[in-house]
């Protein structure tokens, strides 16, 4: 009975950093709802176009992996080519690839600055004008940008880390002031404490504390986090736009 | 499914955001508690087509926010039923607008007693029973105009804001007990509530949001699904805005 009222069935919907955490859970969801998914990752391997091939099957749905390096700008363009040729429209881009960094502010170096801002920020907003350029052509889409509760809270040890999600929290709201009535809608989701490999960066005394720290005593796991996205991306959400929704256990 | 199986009470169900949530929660398998001021035969019977449609049982409960003893009796009427309730969604609701000067103490209070007091006695009485069982969503219906200060909006916006502070306090009481509450805070929805806006504002409200229309009550129906579903179990003490982007 569920298979056949699907939310998003026939979408189609970019994702990035898919290989791991979050951003694996987030093809699940997508696809067990019936959306063909572009797949990106950074490196190629077997072990992920397997599960895709999986994944496919199971949901019988189209995903196609696609591989680049955040911060390499013509790997990007080529991503972006084999996409356009595929000819297909795209309802859904989800920007989820990132990188964590733990320093306090003194402690910060500058090439750590450029490269935690490139990846969490300048290379998410650039592949998004490639891909909003190829929604507005249908006036459709819903973008979902993945920063964090550290944007919102300013954590301490987490002032790179917490600017370069939120650039991408503040240039979400204003693609969506833009595009709102060009029938884009972009949305953020802050993740709070979520179980994946960034939290190994993390003492496991950080750790306890900060899951104390939610009302709900527990840290998020990715598939929490992807049923926002399921929501932000499907018509279940068709008039919000330019919102932030915490996912974060109540901090 | 979203909801398949769960039991909901949602308060005033006969029109407006009320009976798009019905709908919607009924097309995702849910049972409910469809809550209205007074009997209407029209409503019963449409409950009654809406349920059978959807394999789902719908009761109508009925009684006046205005008058405790009804709630508890409509509540009780829900309690003796011996079911577990997942989920409460509080839309009932009323405005009066009138600029500051012009709102007397009685409408103040009297709005109040609707948008808040009596939401409050509901939800202490029905999270009780939730906290018994250990788990429950509870859904908020607020407003933007909450957030952001409306004009002739004294006595509901200050309503609704306070339904924003309850709701983050009994987010913070409550989630120790597997219970998450929320809110919902819609823009400018086209619903029997903001038909006497005259046209003119509604048309300059719509210069003012990112999607240029007016929101539709469904839309808000699925927002409501969304934050009463487990597809949210890691949200809490959170206010979604519904409202178009609107600045």
């Amino acid at each position: 009975m569920y298979m056949n009222k699907r939310l998003i069935e026939g979408k189609n919907a970019i994702i990035t950093g898919c290989a791991r955490g979050i951003g694996k859970s987030i093809v699940e969801v997508l696809a067990s709802n019936g959306a063909n998914i572009w797949a990106c990752a950074r490196t190629k391997s077997t072990d992920f176009e397997n599960y895709l091939q999986d994944l496919s099957k199971k949901h019988n749905v189209t995903i196609k992996a696609i591989y680049f390096d955040l911060s390499n700008k013509e790997e990007m363009k080529n991503a972006v080519k084999q996409i356009i040729a595929d000819k297909n429209n795209i309802d859904i881009l989800v920007n989820n690839a990132g990188i964590t960094y733990n320093s306090l502010f003194q402690m910060s170096t500058q090439n750590k600055i450029d490269e935690v801002m490139n990846v969490n920020f300048t290379a998410p907003f650039l592949f998004t004008q490639y891909i909003v350029k190829l929604m507005l052509k249908r006036n459709m889409g819903s973008i979902i940008n993945i920063s964090s509760s550290a944007a919102l809270d300013g954590n301490a040890g987490r002032a790179v880390y917490g600017a370069s999600k939120a650039a991408l929290l503040c240039a979400t709201k204003a693609l969506a002031a833009e595009l709102g009535d060009q029938g884009i809608r972009a949305n953020v989701i802050a993740p709070g404490i979520t179980e994946t490999d960034m939290l190994e960066s993390m003492t496991e005394d950080v750790i306890r504390e900060t899951v104390m720290n939610t009302d709900l005593k527990r840290s998020g796991k990715p598939t929490d986090i992807a049923n926002a996205v399921l929501y932000l991306a499907s018509d279940l959400s068709s008039y919000v736009t330019g919102q932030v929704l915490r996912v974060d256990g109540g901090m | 499914m979203i909801l398949n199986s769960k039991n909901a009470i949602i308060t005033g169900c006969v029109q407006g955001i009320g009976k798009a949530t019905l709908e919607e929660f009924a097309n995702n398998g849910a049972n409910i508690w469809a809550c209205a001021l007074e009997y209407n035969a029209e409503f019963e019977t449409y409950c009654k087509k809406l349920a059978e449609k959807n394999n789902i049982w719908i009761k109508p409960i009925y009684f006046n926010l205005l008058n405790q003893d009804e709630i508890k009796a409509g509540l009780k009427q829900i309690s003796n039923d011996k079911l577990p309730i997942d989920i409460l969604v509080n839309i009932a609701g009323i405005t009066k607008d009138a600029i500051t000067h012009m709102v007397t103490m009685d409408q103040m209070k009297f709005i109040f007693e609707i948008n808040f007091f009596s939401q409050i006695y509901l939800t202490q009485f029905v999270t009780k029973l939730m906290i018994r069982q250990g788990y429950g969503s509870v859904v908020n219906t607020s407003s933007i105009s909450a957030i952001d200060g409306n004009y002739g909006q004294l006595s509901y916006s200050s309503s609704k804001a306070a339904l924003i502070g309850a709701t983050k306090t009994l987010s913070k009481e409550l989630a120790s007990k597997g219970i998450r509450v929320n809110a919902i805070a819609p823009g400018v929805i086209s619903t029997e509530m903001n038909r006497i806006v005259p046209d003119s504002i509604i048309q300059e409200n719509i210069k003012k949001m990112k999607i240029k229309r007016l929101g539709k009550v469904d839309e808000v129906a699925k927002t409501i699904l969304f934050l009463a579903s487990d597809l949210s179990n890691y949200i809490t003490g959170q206010i979604i805005r519904i409202d178009g982007g609107i600045k």
